[in-house]
């Protein structure tokens, strides 16, 4: 099969520049000090009470997966907002529009190299994350599982990134855009929900009310289905079921969600990574259509010809 | 072998090729010339694919851009007034993923663009990173790159912008080099001096239309009727005044003392038969030449207009 071109120039120019290596560094030093802190202050409770607390070891799974996860989300966007606004600036978009390769080969090689990067920050963090291992409590699917949802959540962010990326001329407000949306998903799902929630159990959301039937509900109403595109509850969700030990999480899901949230809460994880896949390639096909320098042209022929 | 017809394209309201008609002939070296803002650019980005036309048609060899755009891009070369190169790749890796682009791969990949490096001077650079490349050597290397997938028609948009004169000077004799081999070039350009030695054909573009074009020859004869003929009469003005006006090849007469400047349509004999016409009836005439005509003078008489008025109003003129 034939590799695509700009997915083999971008890995040979990343394997080239130390910014790469440099990531990995920082990403691995904190997750490792972040670990090694975890089990130095475990070590040291159990010098002072002479007591073991078994549930203490899970904290460190949760507080290495989450640190993880938030590097994830924050690192591709880095990767990948700049990377068609870069081409554009320099002027080599231009040049590979003009040859035969198409803007859907563009932007997959793109997402390949990002998500290329992103294996390896992942497959890197391996002994970082297999310390838990020492004390057991967590199983192979466990892990299995938070690897799917790094890969969905790396797949949306990079997704996002690499959508205004295409939009954008600039690489500065292509990185601005690319955070702002992702801050929403994960902040602002919430805050909507919080607002509306706020505005039902007030008793000021009459008119929101004919929206979702929110105030009858004392939940958020319909916002609440938003929370599925956060991929921060869905990572909740998924530790939850592992460690099972997030209030705050189940918490958001019972005051939101309200009485009629449990057929959805049941398939929650599969649903929202699901969703996020698909938000994923609603980017991805703008991105693309973002770069194609002649966008909307067959429709606009065939609707001559019928003229 | 190029053949444009009725190419329009408007931003907007701003119309920049209005109904744009001009043939490229196999072989040629063509000068694609108008001042800034005529419409060259978005001609070229048509040509590559960068842009859709909002009217017309361009087929080359037989092929339609609107309907086989992805075939076009294979039988163009594109050259843009940019560099357009990655600094963080060697050389031969820039023409290898240039290559790819065009699905050419492995060996067949690896000896063109060997032969192509040798082609334009930069054999001996090729594990040399682009960014340590001079401003000529990065110009010789997107030209070689343009070439990877041995074009029909190399598309180049103002390509010596930016360079030195004897990097312009080589860079010209490449292209002649590369057209004497068979190669069709489309070269756009405001700098005619450079454009008038090397093309073989001209077309004059101006406010999204094509003002002028032919081969040089032609285009060099109308150059030589361009420039007004200049007559320094001595004695008898009057006469000289009554003949010029009554003659059918002279437009228009401006008089500065004694030279008086004429805008003469005729051939070398036309001009020998009116200086006799002129001696025969008693002027003195102390002078009588036709300024030397240049591609330039002719580019500026047809796109000199005061009133630059590229925007078109659909409505009531002024708005």
């Amino acid at each position: 099969m034939r590799e695509n071109p700009v997915y083999k120039r971008e890995r040979t120019v990343s394997s080239r520049s130390a910014r790469l290596p440099v990531i990995m560094m920082l990403f691995n030093g904190i997750l490792a000090v972040v670990a090694l802190l975890n089990m130095y202050s475990m070590a040291s409770q159990v010098e002072v009470t002479a007591e073991i607390q078994y549930s203490r070891f899970l904290d460190l799974y949760v507080f290495v997966a989450s640190i993880e996860f938030l590097l994830l989300c924050f690192i591709m966007p880095a990767l990948t907002a700049g990377s068609i606004s870069g081409e554009r600036e320099r002027g080599t978009l231009e040049l590979m529009l003009s040859t035969q390769m198409t803007s859907r080969g563009i932007v997959l090689g793109k997402l390949a190299a990002s998500l290329y990067n992103m294996a390896l920050l992942v497959i890197s963090s391996f002994p970082v994350i297999a310390l838990v291992f020492v004390y057991g409590g967590i199983q192979m699917k466990d892990v299995g599982a938070l690897l799917l949802l790094y890969m969905v959540v790396a797949l949306l962010s990079a997704s996002i990134g690499l959508c205004f990326s295409a939009i954008c001329r600039r690489s500065t407000m292509a990185t601005a855009l690319s955070y702002g949306f992702l801050a929403f998903l994960i902040v602002g799902t919430y805050g909507v929900n919080f607002f509306v929630w706020s505005m039902s159990r007030i008793g000021a959301a009459g008119y929101l009310d004919q929206v979702g039937g929110i105030a009858a509900q004392g939940s958020s109403g319909l916002f609440f289905y938003l929370l599925l595109l956060d991929p921060v509850l869905t990572f909740y969700r998924i530790i939850e079921s592992q460690a099972g030990n997030l209030e705050a999480a189940a918490q958001i899901f019972q005051s939101f969600g309200g009485r009629g949230a449990g057929p959805v809460l049941r398939v929650w994880i599969p649903l929202s990574l699901l969703l996020q896949i698909l938000l994923a390639v609603v980017f991805l096909l703008l991105a693309i259509r973002g770069v194609d320098p002649v966008r909307g042209e067959p429709k606009k022929l065939q609707k001559r010809k019928k003229g | 072998m190029l053949t444009i017809t009725d190419l329009k394209k408007a931003y907007g309201r701003y119309h920049a090729l209005n109904g744009l008609s001009m043939t490229i002939k196999d072989g040629a070296l063509y000068g694609f010339v108008g001042p800034n803002g005529a419409g060259k650019t978005t001609t070229i980005k048509i040509l590559a694919g960068l842009l859709s036309a909002d009217s017309g048609q361009v087929i080359l060899d037989g092929v339609d851009a609107r309907r086989e755009r992805q075939a076009l891009k294979g039988m163009i070369g594109y050259v843009p007034d940019t560099f357009g190169v990655y600094a963080d790749l060697k050389v031969w890796e820039y023409m290898e993923f240039f290559s790819a682009c065009y699905g050419l791969e492995g060996l067949i990949a690896r000896k063109r663009c060997e032969v192509l490096l040798e082609q334009v001077g930069l054999e001996d650079r090729m594990d040399q990173y682009v960014d340590g490349l001079s401003r000529g050597m990065k110009q010789r290397l997107c030209l070689a790159r343009a070439l990877i997938h041995d074009p029909a028609l190399l598309v180049m948009d103002e390509p010596s912008s930016g360079l030195d004169p004897k990097t312009r000077k080589e860079f010209k004799e490449l292209l002649q080099e590369l057209n004497g081999e068979g190669k069709t070039i489309l070269i756009s350009s405001h700098v005619l001096t450079e454009l008038d030695q090397m093309c073989t054909d001209i077309g004059i573009i101006d406010q999204g239309r094509m003002v002028l074009s032919g081969s040089m020859g032609e285009i060099m004869a109308r150059v030589e009727r361009s420039d007004p003929l200049q007559i320094m009469v001595y004695q008898n003005m009057d006469q000289a005044m009554a003949i010029l006006r009554s003659h059918s090849l002279v437009g228009s007469i401006a008089i500065k003392e004694n030279c008086l400047s004429v805008e003469f349509t005729g051939d070398h004999q036309d001009e020998a038969l009116l200086l006799q016409q002129l001696i025969d009836a008693d002027v003195l005439v102390r002078g009588f030449f036709r300024k030397q005509g240049s591609l330039e003078s002719l580019f500026m008489q047809i796109t000199d207009h005061e009133d630059k008025e590229v925007l078109l109003y659909e409505g009531k003129p002024g708005l």
